[in-house]
């Protein structure tokens, strides 16, 4: 692992955060299912914008990682420190196959030329930025 | 009695707008000062006389930089401090210079004050205005910095690409946005890019920053302040100039709870419609009915979005009606949307050029841009964050 990337900002994980977090230094994709009404919310809030629940019981629930691209765009500028050596890069805003307009951003790891369309398959991956910590990224799938 | 009680019964009775410029020898507290005395006096107003301030003080910038009051932005506090103002009215709203504006007329048709001064000043803290050292991301930045996203030029690319690729807007469809703004910005007196428009060349040379967002698709940090009059429609009738009065506005709406720096097309078309919707039930007219709509231009694709909502181009089609001359200013037939030179054409004013061409149409002090308009509407933001202000020469 190279200094660089292990500059790349950390996250803090936190009461709300932490299943995720989790979950992605096991390279698995978990998202905040709301306990009352079983809708995702990501990220999770203090209640459940799905049902109004001031009680959610947030559950973390391990999805497929499959989803389907609704945008990208070609980073050029590195804003953020240990990003430097890796632009230009992609990045993909996708909608994942469990739930509509349930949204996450992300890498695409398959480099600036890939050809991109509105609805490619992708499927996660993961970054290994630190010791124990996993960054979920994309690669585009098949079908 | 109107829908909107308030309609009407607030007017703007002056202005001022500093130089804008890169990087100011002036501090900005000392630039506001100045903009604001000057405003007072364009009102005919001596600074004693004025009993509100209200400023939207957001230093938007996401970067590594203090944000020293005075310094990097304006508080009330601050100003009323230094002019020797003890304001029975102050606020400083978290949102928008829309909000600002509706704060004021609320106040005045309350009561609350008499003379409102409604300000916004900005500064370029110099080197890179987003960059963000921070080895940690936690709360919601967490969510999306450590996955390489952040900023609002990530966000309105990821935005914009989503409206491209649906609607088939090619590579160069954001050009005449910024080609516009610049040749109007270019011919303002307090421009930053004063005497300096924009060719299709250079914009087209001009880096990509965020695909597909050039830099030319983006305004440019600055140092500047800009500074209104707010007072009731009576007192406004003997002030110097003629009144123009404010009708309706439409200030921040609810945002869906969502990732940081994710602004879905979607969601800004839907609340975007909601505001205006609801700007015109306040004001009981049809968005037909106003002659000259300024829209916001931070970054150029916010000015396709506001196109379709004011409905000047059915959805989708903003790219293809602004690229045959729709907002030529200088064609009888254009709707010169962008007449103010907006952010791109003035520098990252924040929606102050807007406001201001609509205050100068309508009190006729246009000089050679007068245009014969009697309705006019500043947009502000994006459509879903920012807001809108109806103005009107008539008091109807
Ligand atoms: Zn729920």
């Amino acid at each position: 692992m190279s200094s660089t990337v292990q500059q790349r900002p950390l996250p803090v994980p936190d009461a709300q955060s932490a299943g995720y977090w989790n979950a992605a230094s096991r390279h698995e994709l978990a998202l905040a299912r709301c306990g009352q009404c079983h809708m995702f919310a990501h990220p999770p809030g203090a209640v459940c914008c799905a049902c109004g629940s001031i009680e959610p019981a947030f559950e973390w629930m391990k999805l497929s990682g499959k989803g389907r691209i609704r945008s990208w765009s070609v980073v050029r500028q590195a804003l953020l420190p240990g990003f430097a050596d890796l632009v230009p890069y992609v990045t993909v805003d996708v909608e994942l196959e469990e739930q509509p307009n349930l949204r996450i951003i992300g890498r695409l790891l398959d480099g600036i030329e890939a050809p991109l369309v509105p609805g490619a398959p992708v499927a996660v991956c993961f970054e290994d930025i630190a010791p124990d910590v996993a960054v979920p990224a994309f690669r585009l799938a098949a079908g | 009695m109107s829908a909107f009680p308030a309609r009407n019964k607030a007017a703007l009775a002056g202005f001022a707008q500093s130089p804008v410029q890169r990087h100011a020898p002036m501090t900005l507290g000392a630039i506001t000062i100045a903009t604001v005395r000057e405003a007072v006096a364009d009102a005919g107003l001596e600074v004693s006389e004025i009993d509100g301030l209200i400023t939207t003080p957001l230093f938007p910038s996401l970067g590594s930089h203090a944000a020293e009051d005075g310094i990097a932005l304006v508080t009330t506090n601050w100003l009323a401090q230094r002019m020797g103002i003890v304001p029975v009215y102050q606020e400083n709203p978290q949102g928008q210079l829309p909000g600002a504006v509706a704060m004021a007329v609320n106040a005045i048709h309350a009561g609350a004050a008499k003379n409102v001064v409604v300000y916004r000043a900005l500064h370029n803290p110099g080197g890179s205005y987003h960059q963000n050292d921070a080895p940690k991301a936690s709360g919601r930045d967490q969510w999306v910095m450590p996955q390489g996203h952040h900023g609002p030029i990530a966000a309105i690319a990821l935005a914009w690409n989503e409206y491209a690729q649906r609607y088939g807007a090619g590579e160069d469809a954001l050009a005449p946005i910024a080609i516009e703004a610049r040749k109007n910005g270019a011919r303002l007196p307090w421009s930053y890019w004063k005497d300096k428009p924009l060719a299709l060349e250079q914009y087209l040379a001009a880096p990509f920053i965020n695909d597909p967002i050039r830099m030319f698709d983006c305004d440019i940090p600055v140092d500047g302040a800009a500074a209104f009059v707010i007072t009731s429609a009576e007192r406004a009738r003997d002030m110097p100039h003629r009144p123009v009065y404010i009708s309706a506005y439409s200030d921040i709406l609810p945002r869906r709870f969502g990732l940081a720096h994710h602004w879905p097309y979607d969601e800004i078309m839907e609340l975007g419609a909601l505001g205006l919707e609801r700007l015109c039930q306040r004001a009981e007219i049809r968005l037909s009915d106003i002659d000259h709509s300024q829209i916001y231009d931070g970054f150029s694709p916010l000015s396709l979005f506001w196109i379709e909502l004011l409905g000047l181009a059915p959805r989708g089609e903003a790219h293809r009606f602004i690229a045959q001359g729709g907002i030529d200013s200088d064609s009888p037939d254009g709707k010169a949307v962008l007449a103010s030179g907006g952010s791109l054409g003035n520098g990252r004013m924040h929606g102050t050029p807007q406001m201001i061409e609509c205050y100068l149409q309508l009190a006729r002090r246009a000089g050679e841009r007068q245009r014969d308009v009697k309705l006019a509407l500043a947009c502000q933001g994006v459509p879903n964050m920012g807001g809108s202000v109806l103005y009107s020469a008539d008091a109807y």
